[in-house]
């Protein structure tokens, strides 16, 4: 029998299927929304975006953040129950991006909320949001 | 004998927030305050996607604001790229080829047929006729292969049309696959205007603007012209080559939401229309003003002031620019239509309607709030 | 020739003292002082110019004085008038042209008055707009250096990595 800590045993409880959170906030929802529409559908890996934090798994940061709506996604990760994953989109997450040198945006999400996983890009393609997806598993696998 | 009883007591009144973080409501949030189930009053929040984008543009050179503009609004990027590079065009008095003005004219309205099927995809979402939405964003893939195979990005050109001209010529086969994709756009077209007795019964009648408020709200675009209002700029000051390519603009008097939708259809028939005529006119020629043919990183320009408007998808946009000598703008003021879409004409619409119609007033009105906040 | 903006232009010359200069054809640009300009923004509503594309403010910090820009559009003629004037930049105040264009000049006032602090008399409303808890910042001043805030702020003298952003 493998030991392992609270947290990973709470992580493996992650279903297959993961449920996203509809906070659609900044340039990195036009990627997003045709995940939905039929040509890259994303129900067939039994993803779907449900409408209410407390059922959701995965919250998609997905673009850059104002100070204005950092203080909501606070709120909203708070409420969500664990087992539970933030995915960051996007270079404007990592270093600030294009709008570096703006006086109402956020430089790093890091210093703001616990980041598990990033996707580089302005923006991402949706193949790089479907590989990301698949990564979460591998992670949770691997925590001790 | 129901017509016989006593009508229900009066509900309390409340306050409701249909905010952010709501499924049909996109980023931005308007306080209602209800009484039972009449909205009495409305204020609009917005903010949450401001960055300050007119003082962003005074730090940096012509050529770098070229690629910042497409990120003005998210859904429609050439259209934007295209004012920007109209505005420092006539400031610096730059002459544009000809064959750069038919690209031009054929990747903007390409551009704004892809903006109208997402306003019909969000508008069938948002009155509950859940099909709707993911056809129209099956279809407008086709458009954005389009774009990756001549400007090299999705999404976001990344200053494709550029002061001079535009970066780079149509690759080998570009004409047959625009020829292909448009015949698949009208196969959407023919799918939309199927009637549907949803759509009737929740937009027919709903959310009525008429002439007068609707110029005195500052409403323009397909907002103004669902009024009964016949303008188009395109058509009262031509840019580009608008002037030499036949196209009709759309009028409805009605006003209320099925107008602004009936309008939206016919506009991507004009514009369908219009690439084709410019595809077969097509002259041959440079792309690009020779002088901006390498991007030079410090251009100086003279001190003067410009104010350029066009027609977006969504209205009227224009670009007020300044210039002290620098090489950097000193001012540059950005006019979005969203702006006064979003704040005056909803305010006023949502006055005594039911809740259960706000969501199909709200996304009638083709809202970008990327566009609002800039 | 007589096109319609020169006609415009003495007809205006001859009613108000302003300096005015056709740039090219459907655009004009007017200057007037700042106690004239209800009066002529009146004539201008009466005379077809139905239509407030935007207001706007420009900071010139050498001079000590704000310019204010009114584009104004007129449906029957099809021409673009701009009416320019120039307040104090210490004690920004003038009046508000919302008796004359309602809903459309109130929300354009509004923000300017968030962003660059200028007061408009008789505006019903100046509350702000895009910014919570941050009154009396007015970021698009010139003398507010965005890129020393955001170093400031934002980035981290001690992490080496960050060096670069300090050159």
């Amino acid at each position: 029998m493998v030991k392992r800590s609270e947290k990973a045993k709470t992580m493996r409880k992650l279903i297959k299927a993961i449920w996203i959170f509809s906070w659609f906030n900044s340039c990195g929802f036009c990627e997003l929304v045709p995940l939905v529409g039929s040509r890259w559908d994303m129900e067939r890996f039994g993803m779907i975006i449900v409408g209410t934090p407390r059922h959701a798994d995965v919250l998609f940061i997905a673009g850059y953040q104002t100070l204005k709506s950092i203080k909501r996604a606070k709120i909203i990760y708070e409420q969500m129950a664990e087992p539970k994953v933030v995915i960051a989109l996007g270079s404007c997450t990592m270093t600030g991006g294009m709008y570096w040198d703006s006086y109402n945006t956020i430089k790093r999400l890091e210093d703001y909320l616990p980041v598990t996983l990033y996707i580089p890009g302005c923006p991402p393609r949706p193949e790089a949001v479907f590989e990301a997806c698949g990564k979460i598993f591998e992670h949770v696998k691997e925590l001790k | 004998m129901i017509n016989e009883m006593e009508p229900a007591p009066k509900g309390t009144d409340y306050d409701l927030y249909f905010g952010p973080a709501h499924p049909g409501s996109g980023n931005f949030g308007v306080k209602l305050k209800i009484d039972g189930e009449i909205v009495v009053s409305a204020r609009a929040d917005p903010g949450y996607l401001h960055r300050g984008f007119e003082k962003l543009m005074e730090y940096r050179t012509p050529i770098q604001n070229a690629v910042l503009s497409d990120r003005l609004c998210v859904l429609e990027p050439l259209n934007w790229n295209l004012v920007h590079a109209e505005a420092v065009d006539e400031l610096m008095d730059i002459d544009v080829p000809e064959r750069a003005k038919y690209i031009r004219v054929i990747m903007a309205e390409l551009s704004r047929i892809q903006s109208h099927i997402i306003w019909y995809g969000v508008f069938s979402m948002g009155t509950g006729f859940d099909t709707g939405f993911k056809m129209a964003f099956g279809f407008r893939d086709y458009i954005l292969d389009l774009f990756e195979l001549i400007t090299g990005g999705r999404v976001y050109p990344a200053g494709y049309i550029c002061p001079g001209g535009v970066r780079r010529d149509f690759p080998n086969g570009a004409r047959d696959k625009i020829l292909k994709v448009l015949d698949k756009m009208n196969e959407m077209i023919i799918l939309e205007e199927l009637e549907n007795p949803t759509l009737d019964a929740r937009a027919k009648g709903v959310g009525v603007l008429k002439v007068k408020d609707a110029i005195r709200l500052g409403a323009t675009g397909p907002v103004l012209r669902g009024s009964g209002m016949k303008t188009d700029v395109r058509k009262d000051e031509p840019y580009e080559i608008y002037d030499k390519l036949d196209f009709e603009v759309p009028v409805r008097k009605d006003g209320d939401a099925y107008a602004r939708y009936w309008i939206g259809i016919e506009e991507m028939k004009q514009s369908i229309k219009i690439v084709k005529q410019a595809l077969k006119e097509l002259p041959k020629g440079e792309v690009i003003d020779s002088a901006w043919k390498k991007p030079k990183l410090t251009v100086k320009m003279p001190e003067d002031e410009v104010y350029v408007r066009n027609e977006v998808a969504r209205g009227e946009a224009a670009v007020y620019m300044v210039s002290a000598g620098g090489s950097e703008p000193y001012r540059c003021k950005i006019r979005g239509p969203d702006f006064l879409h979003m704040i005056p004409v909803l305010e006023y619409l949502l006055k005594g309607v039911q809740i259960a119609d706000v969501p199909a007033i709200y996304w009638s009105l083709n809202i970008c709030p990327a566009d609002m906040d800039r | 020739m007589d096109t319609k903006e020169t006609e415009i232009l003495g007809e205006i010359k001859s009613k108000f003292k302003v300096d005015g200069r056709i740039r090219r054809k459907q655009r004009m640009w007017i200057s007037t002082d700042k106690n004239k300009l209800m009066e002529v923004c009146n004539w201008l509503k009466d005379r077809g110019f139905i239509h407030l594309s935007a207001i706007s403010v420009t900071d010139w910090l050498d001079e000590g004085m704000y310019e204010l820009t009114y584009h104004l559009w007129s449906y029957d003629d099809n021409i673009l008038v701009t009416v320019k004037t120039k307040i104090d930049r210490d004690n920004p105040a003038i009046n508000s042209v919302e008796p004359i264009w309602a809903e459309n000049a109130q929300i354009h006032e509004r923000e300017l008055h968030e962003l660059f602090g200028v007061k408009f008399k008789d505006n019903s409303d100046l509350s702000p707009l895009f910014l919570e808890d941050q009154e009396d910042m007015h970021p698009f001043r010139k003398d507010f250096d965005w890129r020393e805030h955001v170093r400031e702020k934002y980035y981290n003298k001690e992490n080496e990595r960050e060096t670069v952003y300090y050159d």
